[in-house]
């Protein structure tokens, strides 16, 4: 079914072929003339090994987090604060970030065309419109795909939240679409055998239901089923794995939880640093509660120190273990909210201009990017599309962001949505 | 089915029939416990306890109250006319004139025929929400009346089940939750959809109810559906047209979108008509304006002195929850008795960044209707909107809902996505899209008599075919396409194989609520002492908290709430088995997904829900007691997958029931093992 997905010039079968490729443009081995993201990256082989990208549903405000306009009527009542990096303030929520503002590559010029949030998220994830007649494969899928898996056992990519929405493995395989952790705190649920119920049991139970269900398998080939076939076997690998541990916060001495605080957002980067620790490619971590229409100035006192402590954490975290170095860590939200305050103390939807952050490998630490004007209306220099920001964290994980690629409908593509990396923040 | 297998114990280990029914009564099945088989007195009554030195005691028991034989009935649904039956044969035969045409036409080949077993699992699934109970399977495939698939249709049509199949489908769409804000009390809408499925209610006049309704929500709960969006008029315009019209304006909202053919300035068009919508109580201040108007003092003195009661009360309860003696919900339980849905003329004025030649910004906008025919002036923009979408003139609305019915039905919509019709996505059969608009009107839109009419055809009685949503090749309906169940209909045919009144509970009556949530805050006589008494009353019955905890305790088994998932409070947490296998957050529209994951599996393999069914007193489990002990693997085959078991699935498993610790395990392991097949799962 999917196996007739190829690209332009690169008729072999899919998956190889495009593994071949990745793994060549991998580190030293880059081919130069593959694309102008690699060109643009290949100055140091400090390429990102894993990926944990922290999504903002429901479009975090700007002007009160990585953009203020001190001085402005816009800026209402959250106060800008100095960062370590001369000349640039944050919002004063993000008071740890801003001690570490020199680690990370902040864009203030981020801007798109859609003001909804399923279509927003969509498009940040996908690097593509949302259309009738074809899912894209959302950033993580993409990246097992080209990359691979890291643990055999363990899945290639972790969706710490909902997912519903999630574009997930678009039309690549299925298996590359995240596995969901609904609860940090509860990790992988039901991974233990009922006490009665011996392996052997289990496996009898298993080849049981296998051989039943060979005929109606045989009837009906199609992609959803075979989803569930490949799962099948993922998850028992899975149940048989010692990394699954991996899952299991608890297992992390509760100061360290302390430090990341109780929080979705903490509990959740503090989940995908073990899992990135005990090998899986990519992790992204849903922190949901941004769409602050009304009294966005209380709500940014709750969720503004809550991203603060859990990403500042993760940072430190990360390098203390020396995964930073190895680690890409992006910042996303779908888009901004608007500079001037609502009659219900809000702020809407504002896709005009946004800021997202990129910290750790393969990244140009310290960097800030593009700038939007004083009322932080519209970007005022280096605009940066979605595209363009997608193939930057393509660029960093050395993708070939620069191929054209053949979706099942026909349709080209390209890893990162064929946007321009931004070279100055790459490292 | 019975003589086939009657020596299936009798092979290894020499049990025979007699012990293996010890076995089954004896021993609840996750415990294969070998010793108490020896114990023929143990037969039918004994606790797992009983005789057997378990090392752990079961801490879970399935809840008395979903295992207690239902009493009286469920809930009161309109009746389907047996008469009309000729009627809605032909109609079904037209359906499939047109679909021979298409097919002959593309020159692709109807799917085979289903069988009764095959018939049977898909109309308790595509009408009931579950999959059929053993005796219902039973029932049917003994029946030998030529009318048995119509009067199985129309029996089920007119079932709770088909009520709470029909709930979840709109609450799929609508976004359906108790409390979508914190201070929007919800239930009593949530029992209005309800009811009116139950009763039946012609969809135009139902939608046209939705969007004028005025009132508070337990005085009036169609105007749920206008508070759903509360705060955000222009998202209300959007969504509603994007769920009755088929059609998105959204990106008008802010500005011309390149591909789209709606401009900025339509949509604010469209919204100027319901811009006039508010959602506070209909207070004090404006009822001033229309007394000073009429100049009668004494009505506006009165006014003024409700209005200084009401904000004395509001600062009483705020100063309460600052002293925290009480929590924020108190807050929103006085906000919520002052949310009332109401209109007044406004203009709406287009946004001060307007950036196109057409007119200035904040110029106010005219109302107008994005296609046909201005509807007529009346002092409520609400009403014309809704004459506008709801009027049989309007075809795009019944197109639209023809169109959903044919989705649910059939798998795939004419026009995919249902809610994206526009030039450049065309349906792939148009001709049957029309012809189906026809049978909507026809049918004054009678959305169940529709869909009698679309599972009659004989397209819809053949085998699922595959369909692959990427592919770019059109769906031809040569039968329904293979679905996954969704999350719902998972949970509620689980349901069926534990529970024996899986009907025990459901969601509070609007009656019910209202009685203890409404509050007259303008009242001369309401002090703040009867507020806090009315906040109590109403937090300990149907605060959300309370009433989790009441669900629970009552229908609680291993944390999970055993009753129908229509009847559960909504959005579940994420990491509820329904949230797990896709049922939406209900914040965005059709947010249902049926994809599979990891966590998916291991619910499957591991979850309690998968665990209840082997739980001494499930329904399954009796079934299975009930009846000769040669009979165990037919009657589990036919209770999961509504089939008899081929020689081959016979032979295999009585080796497992052979080869297990015990036959009772052994029973255990084929439910289990039959639970995690994909036949399961797939309506085939």
């Amino acid at each position: 079914m999917y196996g007739d997905m190829t690209w332009a010039d690169q008729p072999l079968a899919r998956r190889d072929a495009f593994s071949r490729i990745a793994r060549a443009t991998l580190g030293v081995g880059l081919l130069p003339a593959l694309s102008h993201c690699l060109e643009a990256a290949a100055a140091t082989p400090a390429r990102a090994r894993n990926i944990i990208y922290l999504m903002m549903q429901g479009a975090m405000s700007h002007i009160d987090t990585f953009d203020p306009k001190p001085g402005r009527e816009e800026q209402g009542e959250t106060k800008p604060i100095r960062t370590k990096t001369p000349g640039i303030v944050f919002g004063q929520h993000l008071e740890r970030l801003a001690g570490l503002s020199e680690r990370l590559a902040v864009i203030r010029s981020l801007s798109t065309e859609t003001g909804a949030h399923e279509q927003g998220q969509y498009l940040m994830r996908t690097s593509y419109q949302m259309i009738n007649s074809i899912r894209h494969p959302a950033f993580g899928s993409w990246a097992v795909h080209a990359m691979g898996r890291i643990s055999k056992d363990l899945p290639g990519y972790v969706l710490v939240g909902n997912g519903n929405e999630h574009p997930g493995a678009g039309f690549l395989d299925p298996s590359l679409g995240p596995v969901p952790i609904a609860d940090p705190t509860k990790g992988l649920e039901n991974t233990k055998r009922p006490g009665y119920l011996s392996e052997k049991s289990f496996t009898r139970r298993l080849a049981l239901a296998e051989k039943i269900d060979r005929d109606f398998k045989e009837r009906y080939p199609g992609p959803e089923v075979q989803a569930y076939n490949q799962l099948y076997k993922d998850a028992v690998r899975l149940l048989g794995s010692v990394d699954l541990q991996a899952f299991d916060i608890s297992k992390e001495k509760p100061e360290m939880r302390a430090r990341y605080g109780e929080s979705k957002a903490g509990l959740g980067c503090l989940l995908a640093r073990r899992l990135v620790e005990a090998g899986v490619r990519c992790v992204e971590v849903e922190f949901g509660g941004w769409d602050m229409h009304r009294d966005v100035f209380d709500e940014m006192e709750e969720k503004g120190p809550q991203l603060d402590r859990a990403l500042a954490t993760l940072l430190e975290d990360l390098q203390d273990r020396g995964l930073l170095s190895s680690t890409l860590v992006v910042l996303a939200t779908e888009f901004g909210r608007t500079p001037r305050v609502n009659e219900n103390a809000g702020r809407d939807h504002h896709p005009g201009v946004f800021s997202c952050v990129l910290a750790g490998a393969g990244v140009q630490a310290g960097a800030v990017y593009g700038a939007s004007d004083e009322r932080g209306f519209s970007p005022a220099r280096d605009a940066v599309s979605v595209a363009d920001f997608n193939t930057t964290i393509a660029a960093a994980c050395g993708l070939p962001c620069g191929k054209e690629f053949q979706a099942p409908n026909g349709r080209p593509f390209k890893i990162g949505g064929g946007g321009k990396p931004i070279a100055a923040i790459l490292s | 089915m019975r003589d086939a297998h009657r020596s299936m114990f009798r092979v290894g280990r020499g049990a025979t029939p007699q012990v293996v029914f010890i076995c089954l009564a004896s021993v609840v099945w996750l415990l294969p416990v070998a010793a108490v088989a020896h114990k023929p007195d143990t037969v039918r009554k004994a606790p797992a306890a009983g005789g057997k030195k378990s090392t752990k005691p079961a801490p879970f028991k399935l809840p008395a109250a979903a295992m207690a034989q239902p009493k009286g009935k469920v809930m009161r649904v309109a009746p389907v006319d047996r008469a009309t039956r000729p009627q809605v044969a032909a109609a079904a035969a037209r359906i499939d004139e047109l679909l021979a045409k298409h097919w002959q036409q593309h020159g692709v080949a109807a799917a085979g025929p289903l069988n009764d077993a095959q018939f049977v699992r898909r109309i308790y699934l595509d009408l009931g929400g579950r999959i059929p109970s053993y005796d219902e399977a039973v029932r049917f495939l003994d029946s030998q009346a030529d009318t048995r698939r119509a009067d199985l249709i129309d029996r089920l049509l007119e079932s709770p089940d088909y009520v709470s199949h029909t709930y979840n489908f709109w609450a799929d769409i609508l976004r359906l939750c108790e409390r979508p804000q914190k201070d929007l009390y919800f239930e009593p809408y949530l029992d209005w959809v309800k009811r009116s499925i139950a009763a039946n209610t012609p969809y135009d006049a139902w939608v046209h109810d939705m969007l004028t309704a005025d009132g508070k929500v337990w005085e009036n709960p169609a105007a749920g559906f206008q508070l759903r969006d509360k705060g955000m008029p222009l998202p209300y315009v959007d969504n509603t047209v994007r769920v009755f019209l088929g059609t998105q304006i959204g990106c008008a909202q802010c500005h011309d979108h390149p591909f789209d053919r709606w401009t900025q300035h339509q949509f604010y068009e469209l919204a100027a008509f319901t811009s006039g919508t508010r959602m506070r109580q209909a207070g004090a201040r404006e009822k001033d304006e229309e007394a000073s108007r009429q100049g009668a003092q004494a009505t506006k003195n009165a006014n003024a002195e409700a209005q200084r009661r009401v904000k004395e009360i509001v600062g009483a309860v705020r100063e309460k929850v600052r002293e925290r003696e009480f929590s924020g919900d108190f807050n929103q339980f006085v906000a919520a008795n002052l949310t009332s849905v109401h209109y007044r003329p406004a203009k709406l004025l287009l946004p001060h960044d307007y950036q196109y030649d057409d007119d200035k910004p904040l110029a106010a906008v005219a109302p107008k209707v994005l296609w046909g025919e201005e509807p007529a002036p009346t002092g409520d923009g609400r009403r014309q909107f809704a004459g506008w979408v709801t009027s049989r003139d309007n075809r795009q609305f019944a197109r639209t809902i023809a169109n959903r019915m044919w989705r649910r039905v059939m798998g795939v919509g004419l026009v995919e996505p249902v809610d994206d019709f526009k030039d450049d996505n065309p349906a792939s059969y148009p001709e049957l899209l029309e012809h189906l608009t026809d049978e909507m009107l026809r049918l004054d839109f009678d959305l169940r008599e529709f869909l009698r009419l679309l599972v009659s055809t004989d397209a819809y009685q053949r085998r699922a075919v595959l369909h692959d949503p990427a592919s770019t090749a059109p769906f031809r309906f040569t039968g329904p396409a293979l679905r996954r169940l969704t999350a719902e209909q998972l949970w509620d045919s689980i349901l069926t194989l534990v529970a024996r009144n899986e009907w025990a509970f459901q969601r509070p009556e609007s009656a019910a609520f209202a009685k203890l949530v409404d509050v007259d805050l303008a009242a001369a006589d309401t002090t703040y002492a009867d507020v806090e008494r009315s906040y109590r009353k109403f937090a300990d019955t149907y605060g959300i908290g309370a009433y989790r905890q009441h669900l629970q305790a009552t229908y609680g088994y291993k944390g999970q709430v055993l009753v129908r998932a229509s009847e559960l409070p909504t959005p579940l947490p994420l990491g509820h088995f329904l949230r797990q296998f896709g049922q939406s957050d209900r914040e965005v529209i059709e947010g249902g997904r049926t994809v599979a994951t990891v966590p998916q599996i291991l619910a499957m393999f591991n979850g309690p829900i998968t665990h209840s069914m082997l739980e001494r007193g499930s329904v399954i489990y009796d079934e299975v007691l009930a009846h000769p002990a040669q009979d165990a693997v037919d009657v589990v085959f036919m209770a999961l997958l509504t089939r008899r078991p081929s020689a081959e699935d016979r032979a295999l498993a009585n080796e497992e029931i052979r080869a297990a610790d015990t036959p009772a395990a052994g029973c255990g392991n084929l439910i289990w093992a039959l639970l995690n097949t994909r036949e399961f799962i797939f309506i085939q």
